[in-house]
This record gives C-alpha cells, structure tokens and sequence, in this order.
C-alpha cells in the first residue's frame, strides 16, 4: 500500500497535471458561479479536453472543477438570491437573509470553508470505503453485478424528488436508449433502423450533453436576465470560521457523513445532498425557531454536506462503474476512454491511479480556499457577464463537444438535438433527468449480466437468488420498488385517521 | 413546456409496445435460450406498465408534495411566470439550430454557421444589439481556434479555411 501511495505523487506532481487543475479550477468556478450554468454542465463540456490530456490530468480536471462549480454556486445564492447550480438552491434563502443582515462575508466564509471541509472528509471516506468494498466487490458474480445495477437503478428513482412512477418511467427510458446498437448479446443490429449511425449505439457522452447542456441553454430562453449584484465591500472572509467550526462539530460532521451517503446511492447527487442536510439540520436544532432568518447552522450542515457528497459520488463509480451522480455519469465515460476501467480491480491493479485521485481530491479542496476568496472577491464582475451572450456561445461548444467526444461525428450534433429538446421535456414534466442517465450509462451493463446469467442458471431465475450477497441486493432491490407504494399508503391511512378524528 | 400526463403516459405505453413488438422480432442467437431480444422486451412491458399508470394519474400525490416543498422555497412571481408563457415555443430554437449545423456546417463551414448561431441566439436571449456581432464573429473565431489547433478536432473549414 505505502509504495503505490508513494508512487502516486509523481504522478499528481507533474507539469501538465498541476496546470490541469489550476485551468478548470477557475473554469469550475466562473461555471458554478454563473446561475443557470451547473456543476454537471461543466464536466460535460470538459469532456474532449480531457481527451487530450494523460489519464490522471483528465480525471483531475473533472474532480477540480466539479469542486469549485459546487462551491461557487453559493456566491450567487448569497448575493443576490439566486442559486449558481441546484446544489446551492436549498440554503440560498438563509443564505441571502444573512447577507440582508449584513453578514455577507460570514455567510460567504461558511460556504467556502464548510464546502471545503466537507470535500475533505468525503475523500477521506472514500479513501477507506472505496478498497474496502473491493475486496467484497472481488468476489461478485454476474448475479451480484446484476442486481447491483438494478439496485442502483431503483435508488435512482427512489431518491427523485418526483413521482416514482416517473422515474421509474425515465430509468427504462434509458435503458431503451441503451438498447440501440450491435453492442448486444447476439451482435445483431437492434433498433437501428438502417442507418449506419445508430449501429454504434446512441453515444452516452453527446446524450449528456443534451440533456444537461443544451436543455439548460434552452430553459435560459424562457427566464429573465438574473438582477444585477449590488455594491457591497466585503470584509475578511475566513474571519470567525474556527469559532463556527467549534460551534457546530455536531452538524458539520452530520453534514459530512450524509453527503458522503447521499453522494454513494446512484442518482442522487450534491443537490439531494444539500435538501436533505438542509432539513436534517432544521429537524435537529436547538434554535429550530431561527432557521429561515439568516441562521448559520443549517448553512454549516448543508454546506459542508453537498461537497461531500461529490466524493461520494465516486464510490460506487469506480467500484463498479454505477455512477452515484450525474457528475460521475460522465467520468465513467472518461475513465475507460482513458483504460481506467472501473471494477474493484481498479484498486489493486491501478493502486497508485487510486492513490493519485485522493491525493487531486484533497489538493482540489485545499486549492478551493484560496481560489474562493479570490472568487468572491471579483464575483461581481464575473457575475455580470450577460446571460444572454454566454448561452449562445455554449450551444456552439455542445455541437463541437459532442461531435469530438463521438469521434469526429456529425451525426452527435443530432443526438444532442435530440436529447436536449428530451431533457426539457422531461425536466418540466416532472420526468427526473438523472434516471434516464443511469439508465443510459449502465444499459448495457445491466443487460449483459442480465443475459450472461440466465445463461449460465439455463434460464433458471433460482440462481439469481441463491447466493447470500445476490439474495440480499435483490431484497433491498424490491424493497425500493415497492417502497413509495408503502409511503403512500401510510399517507393515505394517515389522512384517513385525521379524517374521523376521535372515535 | 407542460404536457399533460394522460398524453405523455400513452407516448409511453405505445413507445414501450413498439419496444416489445420490435424486440420479439430480433433473430435468436442458435442454440441459446436468451438472446438480444429479452432485455427490450423487459424493458418494453415495463415502460407499458408506466405509462398506463402514469396516464392514470397514478403517483401523481408524490409529485405535489414535492412541488409545495419547492414552492415554499420561492415566492411567487407572476410576471416571471407570464414571460415564460409568451416565450413557450422559444426553448426549441437551440436545437433547430443545432440541426441547422447538422446539414450546413460542411458545406459552408464552421466559422460563418457558428457566427449565425451565435448571433440568433444572443437576439433571442434580448442581448444588447451592438453586442451581438463582435461576440458571434469573435466567439466562432475562438472556438475554431481552440478545437482545431489545441485540440485538433478537424471541425469544416468550408470555402473560407481559417490562416491557422
């Protein structure tokens, strides 16, 4: 172990891998910055340069810059309340009321030092959950591999702040997606419909990119111009943040641990992450009364909460390729572009790429500190880059993006047509996004062990439920699907008991 | 835009029984029992199963409680509200555009497709009018020159090839 970890550094302390990161640190935050404009977004556009940068620089651009996008999504909540990416939306409020009570720079300083604090401890968690789960992970067949999917399908839909039937509906939406191409048991060309194109499968990373570009280009048409931010001088920034730390261990380190939760279940990412500490928080509090008037605690929580969950979010990727959000739903797409397979033989056999991420992870969320107060600091010029000329020019770059990504193909350009005007759709009808993506990302995951099997039991389904691990996913697997009828129907008995009040 | 479920939850019934009648005509692999017809097949009943409950309005309860979540949140705002319905066909334009770029780009290159892209764009978005022609013409310009010479993605140089 202390000689790959040893053998990591040299690979983070290069030339091009140092300039990797400092170049999407400022992009992840001028992104995250500009509301409208999301963390997901950012690493999706990110994708053809990662091309051509070496592995390790590619997977550090993508973890930079998500970082900063999240954390950089706050100064807009605070300052003007509006949220840069839906990781911010859930404390905006309370974030805006302490700058309305003059306290801009506490509230500023509670985002950036909490945010940072809580990218540190996800990668601590994910330092010593991920290999630990390897070695469990190694001994998996395509049963295990296959309800593992399923499940992480189910969380997908579980997790939506939506109806479940409709996640449920947006998940084998993409499974379907996933379906079209030769890459099937039998090699034969499915659902193709003669074109040439469509035989190399719907390519996942120009699908992203319509889905979590272009759609939001396409909201921006219908929603005004963000209002203007408004003079204020900032004191120091950090000032008073120990004390804050020592104030509230309790939530920060709850902050912690259920972002990192969050972050790990597939589909649900810094956003979820930050709603349900958010409310965690309140439910929890001494002071609950202050909550919703400028009160830091629920900021400390929240805060530390959705950085958090980002690293969590690579847990399941890297160990078996289901990506816990969408961020990662596009960096599994890099990591085999780039022969970083994920699989729990990632640990073993790459231990020193491994090593090599953490160490990105926590110089991303050392290097959030200073670059933040800098941010902050010139927040109000970048913030007043109009709307109305960046949305254009990223619609051009989702045409270029894609058609890079899918090797120099025109016809990406028509997928991201299509899975923009798809992801609009779906988003304002109450169609979670996020499932559909799983559902694309691990189609055919889900589908050849589903095949490999049944073909191995004879088509027998009993094997499928005989081996412990397999029998135990697949109990949690139904219990997911079956869980909102629960919750519904202790609602309903519920209403009904209010209903007749006093027999 | 919103469609209503009973419309969105047929799209999904038929979408999932064209799924099923399409997959149950793909060629078995001889001599085993699955093949690549089994996995659209599942996911075709289950996306006819969604989509008759959804047109059924069922789940719909879980999808109020979360909008009066989201709107205790946010304060009501009638005159956003009213823009964005006099503005309901404008989110298609980008992908129009899009697909404009999918049929003009080689033909005419990338520069002056990506400049008029740019440039009906930051005029629908009410940019400021002597803004928009600096930033297309630059913004084409810059993109061009970042994919073709940092990342050597061979975008269509057109009848007008760039000096780089």
């Amino acid at each position: 172990m202390s000689s790959s970890f040893l053998a990591a550094f040299p690979l983070v302390f290069t030339q091009d891998v140092i300039i990797a990161m400092i170049a999407s640190a400022i992009y992840g935050m001028i992104v995250g910055a500009l509301p409208g404009l999301t963390a997901t977004m950012a690493t999706a556009l990110l994708v053809p340069v990662t091309f051509y940068l070496s592995p390790i620089a590619a997977i550090a651009t993508i973890i930079t810059s998500s970082a900063m996008a999240i954390f950089a999504g706050d100064i807009p909540g605070c300052l003007v309340r509006i949220p840069g990416t839906p990781a911010s939306a859930a404390y905006t409020d309370e974030a805006y009321k302490m700058t309305l009570k003059g306290q801009a720079e506490t509230a500023l300083g509670i985002c950036l030092w909490f945010s940072a604090l809580g990218g540190i401890v996800g990668t601590i968690a994910l330092l010593l959950i991920a290999p630990a789960l390897a070695e469990v992970a190694l001994s998996f067949s395509t049963f295990e591999y296959f309800w593992l999917a399923i499940l992480g399908l189910m969380c997908s839909t579980l997790v939506a702040r939506s109806s479940p039937v409709k996640a449920i509906a947006a998940m084998l939406l993409g499974l379907l997606v996933s379906c079209i191409g030769i890459e099937n048991p039998a090699g034969t060309p499915r659902f193709t419909f003669g074109s040439t194109d469509l035989l190399g499968g719907i390519d996942a990373i120009a699908a992203l990119v319509g889905v979590f570009a272009l759609a939001e280009v396409m909201r921006a048409l219908t929603q005004k111009d963000p209002p203007a931010i408004p003079d204020r001088k900032l004191g120091s920034i950090l000032k008073g943040q120990i004390e804050l730390t020592k104030r509230y261990p309790k939530q920060q380190i709850r902050g912690n641990i259920v972002g990192t939760l969050i972050g790990a279940l597939p589909g649900a990412g810094a956003d979820m992450a930050a709603w349900v500490s958010y409310s965690l928080s309140k439910r929890f509090s001494k002071e609950r009364e202050k909550f919703g008037t400028g009160h830091p605690e629920g900021l400390v929580e929240a805060g530390a909460s959705n950085n958090a969950a980002l690293a969590g979010g690579w847990i399941p990727a890297l160990l078996f390729g289901i990506p816990g959000d969408t961020i990662t739903a596009i960096a599994i797409g890099v990591l085999y572009m780039k022969g970083l397979n994920p699989g729990p033989t990632l640990f073993t056999e790459k231990a020193s790429s491994m090593y090599a991420l953490y160490i990105i992870f926590l110089l991303a969320n050392l290097l959030m500190i200073p670059l933040g107060i800098a941010m902050i600091r010139i927040s109000k010029h970048v913030l007043r880059a109009p709307r109305s000329l960046i949305m254009p020019v990223i619609m051009v770059f989702c045409a270029v993006g894609a058609f890079s990504a899918a090797g120099n193909n025109l016809y990406a350009v028509l997928i991201v047509a299509f899975f923009g005007i798809a992801g609009y759709l779906m988003e304002e009808n109450g169609f979670p996004v996020a499932a559909m993506v799983l559902g694309i990302v691990m189609g055919t995951m889900v589908e050849q062990n589903f095949v490999t099997s049944l073909i191995k039991s004879d088509g027998s389904i009993l094997p499928f439920l005989s081996r412990p691990i397999a029998a135990g996913l697949a109990f949690l697997t139904f219990i997911a699907l079956f869980w909102p009828l629960i919750a519904w129907l202790r609602r309903y008995k519920a209403s009904l008991d209010a209903a007749s009040p006093a027999r | 835009m919103r469609i209503s479920d009973r419309i969105s939850g047929v799209f999904l019934a038929l979408l999932g029984a064209a799924a099923f009648w399409g997959g149950s005509r793909l060629p078995p692999v001889p001599g085993q029992q699955v093949g690549p017809s089994a996995f659209p097949m599942v996911v075709g009943s289950g996306l006819m199963i969604v989509g008759i409950l959804i047109a059924l309005h069922i789940g719909r309860s879980f999808e109020e409680q979360a909008e009066a979540e989201l709107a205790k949140h946010r304060q009501p705002d009638p005159e956003a509200e009213a823009f964005q319905r006099s503005r309901r066909w404008f989110p298609f334009l980008p992908p129009a555009l899009m697909v404009v770029y999918y049929f003009l780009s080689e033909r005419v290159g990338f520069v002056p497709v990506a400049a008029v892209m740019i440039a009906i764009l930051a005029f629908a978005l009410n940019a400021k009018r002597r803004l928009i022609l600096p930033v297309a013409v630059l913004g084409a310009l810059g993109i061009h020159l970042v994919f073709v010479k940092l990342l050597r993605v061979p975008l269509p140089p057109g009848p007008l090839p760039m000096p780089w």
